[in-house]
């Protein structure tokens, strides 16, 4: 009896009841998360390959050699360039059309406005694959794409998309544009609403007319909202694999290869583990680093106000 | 100073419905040239609602509005050359406040010399200019308060739209902002309107008040006007603090010669005969006094023939500085408020005698509300 | 006048009709081609509406070698859907629910206990930046050593953890919106903190949680490298199959769009209930 209220109690204790909360999660992470973290560190450093036969934890020391291999190596660098690219161009037109979305949202307002959000909407939701199979459909040789560029120009105009990895990077990019638009249109709509409507209609009073009034006040107040969801979305486009994987297989060739793509090939197809992981974490380390760039002018935006 | 005759904006038949609420229903109103105007009344009156119709943020569901006779009901607010000044100010905070004083000169491309020069003016005169250079966000309230007048003062407009900009101020801060803002009124000889709720601001401020109630107006008159003979019941029991004491009466013919009667006392109203036989809800009436206009009488004091005396006990005293409020109540149970000189002090339960003047009162209509005479 | 109105009308339908004709066009075109019959899959000039529509490429998805029609000659060796199917419907809701119940027991000792001090959300951050590569790789080891490859256990495991730094920072969100009173209201009447922490909070923040729940189910049911990796036979979900009988079926495009349409369609529903939520919760998280 004695016993059973005190371990009530203990259970009730306050100290103690945050720290049973997040006890699963911490078990989590630390099972999923930072121990995988530290293996990789580990393996970065050593040169193991399942195929050699031994247990990874008793693999050759190999230092800094893996990460000296990466920064030499072609496909890796190219496949890094290609990514940035990539993820430039299709951000930029994301955010483009995100605005233009936001604002003719914003100001008009027409009947069936609900609905028409929800038919934006809903290219966010798709599994990556399902969208990488539809623009792969679409851009067949004989699919509906060329269908309209041979009736609009003629014969000629048919396109060979997944010939030319130039081409082939545009469908890529094009399926992450349908698809992520969306997410760029909601966060610059949900910030044009949270704009206070006061300094607008003083502009307005004040005699500015529409375009004045969205380039000197609305812009600069948007402007945190708007670097924060390009942080956000280029980090995520950045990472971009499943669309690549489903389109065009890295193809022709390894042409259209992302960085993500390369990687899983090197440690799991090819199985070169270690590789793998020291290109991770010199990705890991290029990211922080640009995040760090990006989120200064933000914070500094922020102290302003 | 207020030019009587001289109309710069006039409201036709103006009617403003929100998703079938009515919020400004038929108002008609002319604003003079160089005066000071306020609009006093409740939330939600409906006063905001005007002054942003009349700047063009909301355009009126029906009527016009005329801008020295050109019909402006259209016009974008970009067009009408008024300042419009927020109750928070919506200065633009990642600006500068010379850029915020520069913004509205600037975007009708006025050149740079100029800008300058009539933004120092203004500065200047505001008392502005160590401040010039500092972002808005970083100002104190009475300071932006200067900046967003400045604003508007800049780009020389037909008429300053205020709408409640004293609010954020505590009481003390708040007289000696009013006072300022009658100042520059004065000094820059501009028309003003402006919107408050509060009643002692308004007959502080206002060259003529527009009181309203529930989207129409009630009185448009004078501090004064409003003040001693209120049109309406509304504006009698709004308008002076504390509100005027209402008490029910009855019109009676006795003998040939008119009464008021009431549980507590007669008046005799012969000479207001004619207009009280005009109301429509006798024998009912309202008969209004107000507090200040109550007086203590010493009963063994003779008094002249016509003063209304009524016995009455002290309910609640309120002190006010050198006054004090004298919650009183009648035989029949009526309860009045007066107000004292506090030369002595008083105890609830005493017993008193209460006085006033018959022609000092007023009386109004029961059902319409308005005021007789 | 009425001419100005007229044109902005007209450009405001034109753009409405622009850009929904952009955004369904894709999806109709695959949701067409998923009922064509063989002979129209690479029908030249390419229709719309199939001539002769079939729900055939469905039904071979779940049984090839089914006798009914031409599609099933073709596609006989093909794996049936099935088995990724219901993996997806097996790991996806199990994983979403772990996330959310565990996101809400340690939202709810962060925001009340301050748990975890200012490490917790430190690292959970810097874990959404990671390239999800760097942790499948030592994933992979790992597992291998531990038996999960290939199984639904593991995958859960990977899937929860995936989505809790979302739950949690969601769930948190609602819960710091639920006012303490409340809470020591109750304590005060004498009821334990777990008590209070079940019969009070969470079900006002019922909306939260299901909101949460459906944001983490169709990250879940779209994931597809960590699957790819480590899953081969049994624990395959839907988006691996759907890469896996692109491959298979090579020019067989109607059961592939067939494919996609049905690994959709759970989302789109889990999407088409979030509709509401999904302002608000951008417009949660931004103002932090």
């Amino acid at each position: 009896m004695q016993r059973r209220m005190r371990w009530i109690q203990w259970l009730n204790d306050e100290r103690w009841m945050g720290q049973l909360l997040i006890l699963p999660m911490q078990l989590l992470i630390w099972f999923v998360l930072i121990i995988p973290m530290l293996i990789v560190i580990y393996l970065s450093l050593v040169s193991w390959q399942p195929i050699m036969g031994v247990d990874w934890w008793q693999a050759p020391f190999a230092g800094l050699r893996n990460y000296a291999q990466a920064l030499q190596d072609q496909r890796f660098l190219t496949a890094l360039g290609r990514t940035i690219g990539l993820v430039l161009v299709a951000v930029g037109m994301e955010f483009l059309l995100g605005l233009a979305l936001a604002i003719f949202f914003h100001q008009q307002e027409f009947p069936g406005k609900r609905l028409f959000a929800s038919i934006i909407l809903y290219p966010m939701m798709l599994p990556w694959v399902v969208v990488g199979l539809c623009f792969y459909l679409l851009f067949l040789d004989k699919g509906p794409v060329n269908y309209i560029l041979i009736s609009l120009f003629g014969p000629g105009a048919s396109v060979q998309w997944y010939q030319n990895p130039v081409l082939a990077l545009m469908t890529i990019a094009l399926a992450d544009v349908w698809q992520w638009t969306p997410f760029m249109f909601l966060v610059i709509y949900s910030g044009l609403g949270a704009l206070p409507p006061e300094p607008i209609e003083a502009a307005m009073t004040l005699g500015a007319s529409r375009w004045q009034i969205f380039r000197y006040i609305v812009f600069p107040m948007l402007k945190p909202v708007l670097m924060i969801a390009l942080i956000i979305r280029a980090l995520e486009a950045f990472k971009i694999f499943d669309l690549v994987y489903i389109m065009t297989g890295g193809g022709p060739g390894t042409s259209t290869e992302s960085l993500s793509l390369y990687l899983y090939r090197t440690g799991f197809v090819y199985g070169q583990l270690s590789y793998a992981a020291a290109m991770a974490l010199l990705i890991l380390i290029l990211v922080a680093v640009i995040a760090r760039l990006a989120v200064r002018p933000l914070e500094a935006e922020l102290e302003a106000r | 100073m207020a030019r009587e005759g001289q109309i710069l904006i006039r409201l036709e038949n103006i009617t403003k419905e929100f998703n079938g609420t009515i919020a400004v229903r038929d108002l008609n109103l002319e604003i003079w040239e160089g005066e000071f105007l306020c609009f006093l009344g409740p939330s939600g009156c409906g006063k905001t609602t005007t002054l942003r119709m009349i700047a063009g943020l909301e355009r009126p569901t029906r009527g016009e509005i005329y801008l020295r006779d050109q019909r402006i009901t259209d016009w974008p607010p970009q067009r009408r050359n008024i300042g419009f000044m927020f109750q928070n100010y919506a200065l633009f905070n990642h600006m500068s406040v010379y850029e915020n004083l520069a913004f509205g000169l600037w975007v009708r491309r006025v050149p740079r010399e100029e800008i300058e020069r009539r933004v120092r003016s203004v500065a200047q005169a505001l008392e502005l200019e160590p401040v010039l250079h500092l972002r808005a966000s970083r100002l104190d309230l009475s300071t932006m308060q200067r900046v967003a007048l400045a604003r508007i003062l800049v780009i020389e407009p037909q008429v300053l739209l205020l709408d409640e900009p004293l609010n954020n101020f505590r009481p003390g801060l708040r007289e000696l902002m009013r006072a300022e803002l009658k100042r520059w009124q004065y000094q820059f000889g501009r028309t003003m309107v402006y919107v408050t709720h509060d009643q002692e601001e308004a007959l502080t401020l206002g060259d003529r008040i527009v009181v309203m109630n529930a989207g129409h107006i009630e009185q448009v008159g004078t501090p004064d006007e409003v003040y001693q003979r209120p049109a309406t019941l509304f504006v009698a029991s709004f308008i002076g603090r504390p509100s005027m004491n209402l008490l029910p009466v009855e019109y009676r013919i006795s003998e040939g010669r008119a009464f008021l009667v009431s549980p507590d006392f007669e008046i005799p109203v012969d000479e207001r005969r004619e207009i009280i036989e005009k109301s429509r809800s006798l024998p009912n009436l309202i008969l209004g006094v107000r507090p200040e206009q109550l007086r203590i009488h010493d009963p063994q004091e003779s008094s002249p023939p016509d003063l209304i005396r009524i016995p009455a006990q002290v309910d609640l005293v309120r002190p006010q500085g050198r006054k004090l409020i004298l919650d009183v109540k009648t035989r029949s149970g009526a309860l009045l408020q007066m107000v004292v000189p506090s030369i002595r002090r008083f105890v609830a339960g005493e017993q008193l005698e209460i006085a006033f003047y018959p022609h000092q009162i007023l009386l109004f209509d029961p059902q319409t509300g308005k005021g007789l005479c | 006048m009425s001419n100005r109105i007229w044109v902005s009308w007209l450009t405001r339908w034109g753009i409405v009709l622009i850009v929904s004709l952009i955004t369904l066009a894709p999806v109709i075109w695959v949701l067409s081609l998923s009922f064509k019959p063989p002979q129209e899959w690479l029908a030249y000039p390419p229709t719309l509406i199939p001539r002769q529509p079939t729900f055939e490429n469905y039904l071979v998805l779940f049984w090839p070698g089914n006798p009914v029609g031409v599609v099933s000659e073709m596609v006989r060796t093909a794996e049936p859907v099935t088995r990724a199917f219901l993996n997806s419907l097996l790991i996806v809701p199990i994983s979403t629910a772990l996330s959310i119940t565990i996101g809400f027991l340690a939202a709810y000792g962060i925001s009340r206990f301050g748990a975890g001090g200012n490490f917790l959300p430190f690292s959970v951050l810097t874990t959404r930046m990671f390239p999800p590569i760097a942790f499948a790789v030592p994933l992979l080891v790992y597992y291998r050593s531990l038996g999960l490859i290939d199984t639904h256990l593991g995958l859960i495991l990977m899937y929860t953890t995936f989505t809790l730094a979302f739950s949690l920072w969601m769930i948190k969100g609602f819960i710091d919106g639920v006012p303490r009173h409340i809470e020591e209201a109750a304590i005060l009447d004498g009821a334990s903190r777990w008590r209070v922490m079940f019969t009070i909070t969470l079900p006002l923040i019922r909306g939260g949680l299901a909101a949460a729940a459906l944001f983490v189910f169709i990250m879940n049911w779209t994931e597809f490298l960590f699957a790819l990796v480590f899953t081969s036979r049994f624990a395959v979900t839907l988006p691996v199959q759907v890469s896996r009988y692109a491959g298979a079926v090579g020019r067989y495009y109607g059961p592939q769009a067939a494919l996609g349409i049905v690994a959709s369609i759970p989302v789109l529903v889990a999407g088409y209930l979030i509709q509401r939520y999904l302002v608000r919760a951008f417009t949660f998280g931004l103002v932090k």
